[in-house]
C-alpha cells in the first residue's frame, strides 16, 4: 500500500544484458561467434515516496540512471527488481486507465508530429484519451493561455523554436489534465528565457491542479526554483534523498566568506581563519567551517583591514558535485573496479540515447569523471 | 474502465486525419513510391507478354497476363505494409516511449496509418485501371459482384496478415538491429511464392505446394486469382480463405508473444 502517496519505489532495480564488442576485425569476427556479455545495472536498489503536490528534483550525471528510473515508474520499463507503485497502480501492469493519470514529456523525444501544425498533435491525444468537447476545450484554453501559445499552434512544428516546441509539446502533453507529470529534461537545451518560461509554467500547475511532479534536468537553475526535495542518484544508486538546504549542510558544511580588503594581505595571514581558495588583489575567499563562521568573522574583522564581508553557501552545482565526486573516491579507495566498468557501460547505453551533449552531468559544476563509453550493444 | 466504440471510432478516425495529413506534405515522396510500386509488376508484364507472343505460357495468353499483373499492381498497393521499418526505428531510436506513455496500444496508430495510405492508393489504382481498360479491353474484368466482393474480403484478410508480418518483424528490433534485413529476405521470398513474379500455377509443381501451406500467396496471388476470376472453384476459394484465417491468427499469435516478450527486454534507449 502506498499510505496516499503519489510515487512509492521500493528496491527497485533494473539491469541490461550488453553484448561486448572488442575493437579491430578480429574483435568483430570473434563476436559473431563467441559473443560476450556482462551485466549492466542501471539502476540498484532505490527506494523512496513522493507524495501527492510534491515536487522532487532528480539529480544525476549522464547514464547515473535518471532516466530508466523514470521509464520504470511510468511502465515502459520491466523492473529486474523491486515495486513500484505510482497513482495506486502497477506502472507495469496499470494499463490506459493508469496512463490517463501520468504524463511523461521527454526533452529529447517529443511526441509533437513533426510536419504538422501543434494543434493536429492536440486534437490527435483528445481523441486518444478520449476527452469531451467541454473538457477539451476547457484544457486547451487554460494551457494555451498558461504556456502563450496562442500565436503558434498553427505554425508546423519544424518551423518552431526549440522553447515554442518545448511549450507545446507540455500542452499535448497535460491536455489529458494528469496528476503525476515526469518531466524528463524538460529544458534541455533552451535558453534562459525559455527555461524561466517553462518553470513557471510547472510551479502553476502544480499549484493549480496539486499534481506531483518529478523532474529531471541538467540546469540547477530547474531544480532551485522548483523542487525543494531532491533525490540524487549515480551509479544506479539513490545516493541522497532529502531537502537542497540540507544537501548541503551534509556533504559541504562550510560557508564562504568574501572579503574585500582595505591593502593586500599575505595568504599566510588569511590562511589563519580558514582555507584560502581565491586571493586576487583586495579580493579574498575563504571557507570555513559552519560552525566556526560567527568567531572566524568576527577574529577576522579585528585582526585584518576589511573594508567589506559577506557569508555566502557554496553554489548548489558545487555540493552536488562533490556529493558525486565523494562517492567516485570512495569507490575507488574500496577498489570497485566492477561497479566502476559497470558505471562506464551505462554511460554509454543512455548516453546513445541523447544527453551526450553535456557529459558534466550538471551544468557549471567540475565534471565527475565520466570516461569514454566502450563499444557496446544492448542485445 | 473499456474505452466505448464511439472512442475508438474518434481516434482512428484522428488517427487516420493526421496520417492523411503527413502525406499530404509528402506527396511528391508518394508519388514516387506508388511509381516504383507499379513499376515492377509493369516490367514483369512486359516480360511476360513478350514470352506469351501470340500463343500461351501455361494456359496464360497475353490478355490474361495483362489482367493478372493489373491486379497484382491493385492489391500489391492495397496490401503493402511498411511498418517493419517504422517500428524498427520506434524501437532504436526511442520513439516508442512516449507511444507506450499513452493510454493507446501503438498498434494502432500503425493500422490507421495503413488505412490511410491504402485508401488513397487504391482508389487512384483503380481509377487508372479503370481509364486503361476503356481502352485496352485485354485488362477488362467481368463485372460480378459476387467475385468482386469475395476479392475484396481476400484483399482485406490480405492486407491483415501482410500488416502484421510487417509489425511482427519489426518487433524484432527488441532483439536485433537486424530487423529489416529480416524483412528485405522475405520480401525477397515473396517475390516468388507471393505471385509477383508470375502466376503460382507457372512455378514448378515443388515450389507451388510448398508456397500453398506458407502465409506468402495468400497475401497477394489468392485475392488476384479471385479478382481475375483464375480461382473459380468453389473448393478451392474456400480453402485458400481457410488458410488466410490460419495465418492470420498466427501472426497475431507471434504479434502478441514476441509483444509480450520484447517489451519486457525494452531498454528504452533515447530518452
Amino acid at each position: 500500500m502506498t499510505g496516499g502517496a503519489s510515487i512509492v519505489a521500493e528496491g527497485l532495480s533494473k539491469t541490461y544484458r550488453v553484448k561486448v564488442r572488442q575493437a579491430g576485425l578480429a574483435g568483430a569476427l570473434g563476436a559473431i561467434f563467441r559473443p560476450r556479455y556482462r551485466e549492466v545495472r542501471a539502476v540498484e536498489d532505490v527506494s523512496f515516496r513522493i507524495e501527492p503536490g510534491e515536487i522532487v528534483g532528480f539529480l544525476g550525471p549522464n547514464g547515473a540512471g535518471k532516466t530508466t528510473t523514470i521509464k520504470i515508474l511510468t511502465g515502459l520499463l520491466y523492473p529486474t527488481s523491486g515495486r513500484a507503485e505510482v497513482a495506486g497502480f502497477d506502472p507495469w501492469r496499470g494499463g490506459a486507465p493508469f496512463k490517463r493519470r501520468i504524463a511523461l514529456v521527454l526533452g529529447n523525444k517529443q511526441q509533437l508530429i513533426w510536419d504538422l501544425p501543434p494543434e493536429e498533435t492536440l486534437l490527435l491525444n483528445r481523441a486518444i484519451y478520449g476527452l469531451s468537447d467541454a473538457e477539451y476545450r476547457r484544457a486547451r484554453e487554460e494551457l494555451v493561455d498558461s504556456l502563450d501559445i496562442g500565436g503558434i499552434l498553427d505554425k508546423p512544428v519544424r518551423q518552431l523554436s526549440q522553447g515554442e516546441r518545448m511549450r507545446c509539446e507540455l500542452a499535448a502533453a497535460l491536455l489529458h489534465r494528469p496528476e503525476l507529470l515526469f518531466l524528463d529534461e524538460p529544458t534541455l537545451g533552451l535558453d534562459l528565457g525559455a527555461q524561466e518560461a517553462i518553470r513557471a509554467f510547472v510551479r502553476e500547475y502544480n499549484r493549480r491542479h496539486g499534481a506531483t511532479v518529478l523532474l529531471t534536468s541538467h540546469y540547477m537553475a530547474d531544480v532551485t526554483a522548483l523542487a525543494p526535495r531532491v533525490l540524487i542518484i549515480n551509479r544506479g544508486r539513490l545516493l541522497y534523498d532529502g531537502g537542497l538546504a540540507e544537501l548541503a549542510d551534509r556533504i559541504a558544511p562550510i560557508k564562504r566568506l568574501e572579503l574585500v580588503l582595505e591593502r593586500e594581505v599575505d595568504r599566510a595571514d588569511l590562511e589563519r581563519f580558514g582555507t584560502v581558495t581565491v586571493l586576487e588583489d583586495h579580493k579574498a575567499t575563504l571557507e570555513v567551517p559552519r560552525r566556526d563562521v560567527a568567531r572566524a568573522s568576527a577574529r577576522l574583522l579585528a585582526a585584518l583591514p576589511v573594508a567589506d564581508l559577506s557569508i555566502t553557501d557554496p553554489p548548489i552545482e558545487e555540493v552536488i558535485a562533490r556529493a558525486f565526486a565523494g562517492e567516485a573516491t570512495e569507490g575507488e579507495v574500496n577498489g570497485t573496479g566492477a561497479d566502476r566498468e559497470a558505471a562506464d557501460a551505462r554511460a554509454g547505453t543512455e548516453a546513445a540515447g541523447g544527453h551526450a551533449g553535456d557529459p558534466s552531468g550538471v551544468d557549471g559544476a567540475p565534471s565527475p569523471a565520466t570516461p569514454a563509453p566502450p563499444r557496446e550493444e544492448v542485445e | 474502465m473499456t474505452d466505448s466504440l464511439r472512442t475508438w471510432a474518434r481516434r482512428y478516425g484522428a488517427l487516420i486525419r493526421a496520417g492523411w495529413m503527413v502525406d499530404v506534405q509528402y506527396r511528391a515522396a508518394i508519388v514516387i513510391w506508388l511509381i516504383l510500386g507499379v513499376a515492377q509488376p509493369a516490367i514483369t508484364l512486359a516480360v511476360w507478354w513478350s514470352v506469351a507472343g501470340g500463343g500461351d505460357v501455361g494456359g496464360f495468353g497475353q490478355a490474361d497476363f495483362a489482367r493478372y499483373f493489373f491486379a497484382v499492381m491493385l492489391i500489391d498497393q492495397a496490401t503493402l505494409a511498411w511498418d517493419v521499418w517504422y517500428i524498427d526505428r520506434w524501437i532504436r531510436e526511442g520513439e516508442l516511449n512516449f507511444r507506450l506513455a499513452r493510454p493507446m496500444n501503438p498498434l494502432h496508430e500503425a493500422i490507421a496509418d495503413n488505412i490511410a495510405y491504402k485508401g488513397k492508393s487504391v482508389v487512384l489504382i483503380a481509377l487508372v485501371w479503370f481509364l486503361i481498360a476503356v481502352f485496352w479491353p485485354a485488362v477488362r474484368l467481368p463485372f460480378e459482384p459476387g467475385r468482386l466482393g469475395l476479392a475484396a474480403l481476400a484483399t482485406v484478410l490480405a492486407a491483415a496478415i501482410r500488416f502484421l508480418t510487417s509489425y511482427v518483424n519489426g518487433l524484432l528490433a527488441f532483439w536485433t538491429t537486424r530487423a529489416t534485413a529480416i524483412a528485405e529476405l522475405q520480401w525477397g521470398i515473396s517475390l516468388f511464392l507471393a505471385g509477383r513474379i508470375a502466376p503460382l500455377s507457372l512455378l514448378p509443381p515443388a515450389v507451388a505446394s510448398v508456397a500453398g501451406v506458407l502465409w506468402f500467396p495468400y497475401m497477394i496471388a489468392f485475392p488476384v486469382e479471385i479478382l481475375t476470376g483464375t480461382l473459380t472453384d468453389t473448393g478451392a476459394i474456400l480453402r485458400g480463405f481457410g488458410w488466410q484465417l490460419f495465418w492470420l491468427a498466427a501472426w497475431a499469435v507471434a504479434y502478441h508473444f514476441v509483444w509480450t516478450r520484447g517489451r519486457r527486454r525494452y531498454g528504452a534507449v533515447g530518452g
